[in-house]
């Protein structure tokens, strides 16, 4: 009779929406490191980027345990590899993040040009919304299954993901606006400080930029 | 009193107890895995309702050899019945307490049947077995989870379809949730006819039990629903709805499991206790209430006692498993059940629940399903016959020597 127990496998979605809690968590305290690098606050910064290396050491953890309960004798209803394709892409979103908060701390901030400051906290923002609309998306990824792939539950999907795709295209015009910036500055900037406005900005770029390969995959799980 | 009724009665007991503990916690386990009652409430549905279906509706006439898988004419001595019965009984016995031990749902049908086959072939050799019969209960393995499989694939599909898949799903609910429990109660009207009252006239059944009572449901779960809808969001109040029908689902089973199945622990009692009072047996004998009502009572303490524990570990680790699929799976291995019995095939409600539950994973309705039980449950199958054959026709040789 303990059958009924063993047969039916602990689903990966409930696993997947708090992997993606603690993603979305750990871009909302980068953004926080931002404001306070803006604020050319380095302790705080300081404070905030640490927690980022925190959570995204929580989020591998989360990555590891979903990783091993996913054994190739289950039979869902997606396919196992887009779970751990999907999987893989959500938590290069918290890694992308964690790269962004090592650039930060790689040195004292000397208080950029304005311009290009604020270029980099509303990069951040938006990042916050790739996160949140990733998080969106893999809840109601959830709800198209428990609806039996229903056509209305598809296509309130596909609007998150058509949203992320925007976010991402936002976010790429942000950063080679920002590009250009630095380049228009260079005589006033130091070559250090090019260096590390641009890597800041290529890795804040990234969490978009894998949130979109996210959705790609949710995309194909829900191919019939 | 005779000292082999005295034993027969002893292992009918345990034999009884056996099908509460693994059996009976079945018919609830969709139920309790999908929060729709606690283990506690199931313990307690279940033990009143399996005595209740064993002791007022159980058969009044019962099969000295369970589904005539032997021939009865060839025993000539009654004495062989006696000790056939006990070694069948004890087999069935035992490997039901191995299969439970193993969390292994297997259809104690077929272990008294492979018992009783072991002792039949032990005394007169294959010729005994009626291969017809014996055939038609392997192809019931097969039979019984395919079909369970394809029925709840397209229940499921056209229940999904029928409630999400519109643009106003809480419309839709308000509508084919009475639609879908109705038509439900349909089926388990009719069951409720054929094996619990044990009646015989499809039509009847379907005129006089099925249509009326689905039609009665139907209303009363539209006006319910009308009145209140549990939630704004489709989903929640969809769940909510097929919970409380469920409850009453799973109630209907243990009912009907008590009714069928404590035939298979009080059969040989009865045939025992025929051959005690009257000196032989027959192809039928009478089974006093006495006999029905220990069985049924052997039944509940099964349930109570180990059934309990098995409910709670469901209760606490079944997740996944939402009460529209709960429903979805009770629904259909209860028509698969009452179209197999209209058509007189042998059909295994355990294996056609198995089925169900795959149906509805290849249909994408499950989360995650555990191949690998799934091995083992169909392996389980095909070794309750041979297996119980084999321990029954040993305890058959001893008792033939010493007795």
């Amino acid at each position: 009779m303990q059958v009924w127990t063993k047969l039916f496998a602990k689903s990966p979605f409930k696993p997947l929406i708090k992997h993606a809690d603690v993603v979305l968590t750990t871009v909302e305290t980068l953004e926080k490191a931002l404001q306070a690098w803006y604020a050319c606050d380095y302790e705080g910064m300081k404070k905030f980027a640490t927690e980022v290396d925190r959570l995204e050491d929580v989020a591998d953890r989360i990555k590891e345990e979903i990783r091993d309960s996913l054994s190739s004798k289950l039979m869902m209803a997606v396919a196992r590899e887009d779970v751990l394709i999907y999987l893989h892409m959500q938590d290069k979103v918290a890694d992308a993040a964690e790269d962004t908060a090592k650039w930060l701390l790689v040195k004292k901030p000397d208080c950029a040009p304005e311009e290009i400051k604020s270029i980099i906290l509303e990069m951040g923002t938006e990042s916050i919304k790739a996160a949140k609309l990733v998080h969106e998306a893999i809840v109601q990824m959830d709800r198209v299954i428990e609806s039996g792939f229903a056509e209305g539950e598809i296509e309130r999907e596909y609007e998150i993901i058509r949203q992320i795709e925007s976010v991402e295209n936002k976010i790429d015009g942000l950063d080679t606006k920002l590009m250009r910036l630095v380049f228009e500055n260079a005589d006033s900037m130091s070559w250090g400080d090019g260096l590390y406005i641009l890597n800041i900005a290529r890795t804040l770029s990234n969490i978009s930029d894998k949130a979109k390969d996210a959705a790609e995959r949710i995309r194909l799980m829900m191919n019939k | 009193m005779d000292p082999w009724l005295l034993i027969t009665i002893v292992i009918g007991l345990a034999m009884a107890w056996a099908i509460g503990a693994n059996d009976a916690a079945n018919s609830m386990s969709t139920a309790v895995g999908a929060k729709a009652i606690t283990p506690k409430q199931a313990v307690i549905i279940a033990g009143v309702l399996e005595f209740a279906g064993a002791y007022f509706f159980g058969k009044s006439v019962t099969e000295t050899i369970r589904k005539g898988i032997l021939d009865p004419t060839m025993i000539t001595d009654p004495m062989v019945l006696v000790y056939g019965s006990v070694a069948a009984l004890l087999a069935a016995t035992i490997w039901l307490i191995i299969a439970t031990k193993f969390g292994l749902p297997v259809s104690t049908t077929h272990a008294i049947i492979g018992g009783i086959a072991g002792y039949g072939v032990v005394y007169a050799g294959t010729e005994i077995v009626n291969w017809g019969k014996m055939g038609q209960v392997v192809l019931s393995w097969i039979l019984s989870p395919i079909v369970g499989a394809i029925m709840a694939y397209f229940i499921f599909k056209v229940f999904t379809k029928s409630i999400f898949e519109r643009k106003d799903p809480v419309r839709s609910a308000r509508i084919w949730s009475p639609f879908w429990i109705g038509l439900a109660f349909v089926v388990i009207g009719t069951m409720f006819y054929i094996k619990v009252l044990h009646g015989n006239d499809l039509k009847t059944g379907v005129l006089m039990y099925g249509v009326p009572l689905g039609i009665i449901v139907f209303a009363v779960t539209y006006l319910l629903i009308k009145l209140r809808f549990p939630s704004s969001d489709p989903f929640i109040g969809v769940e909510a709805i097929f919970r409380k029908a469920q409850v009453v689902t799973s109630a209907y089973v243990a009912l009907a499991h008590g009714a069928n199945d404590v035939a298979n622990a009080i059969g040989p009692v009865a045939a025992v206790y025929a051959v005690a009072t009257m000196g032989l047996g027959g192809m039928q004998v009478p089974v006093p209430r006495w006999i029905l009502a220990m069985g049924g009572l052997g039944i509940a303490v099964g349930v109570a006692t180990y059934g309990y524990r098995v409910m709670e570990t469901v209760g606490k680790k079944i997740t996944e498993l939402t009460n529209t699929r709960g429903f979805t799976i009770d629904f259909s291995a209860a028509t698969v059940v009452l179209a197999a019995s209209w058509l007189g095939l042998p059909i295994s409600t355990t294996h056609t629940v198995v089925g169900a539950v795959i149906g509805i994973g290849l249909a994408r309705g499950v989360k995650a399903i555990n191949k690998d039980i799934v091995r083992d449950i169909i392996i389980s199958w095909f070794v309750t016959v041979p297996v119980a054959g084999l321990i029954s026709a040993a305890i058959f040789k001893v008792l033939m020597i010493v007795g």
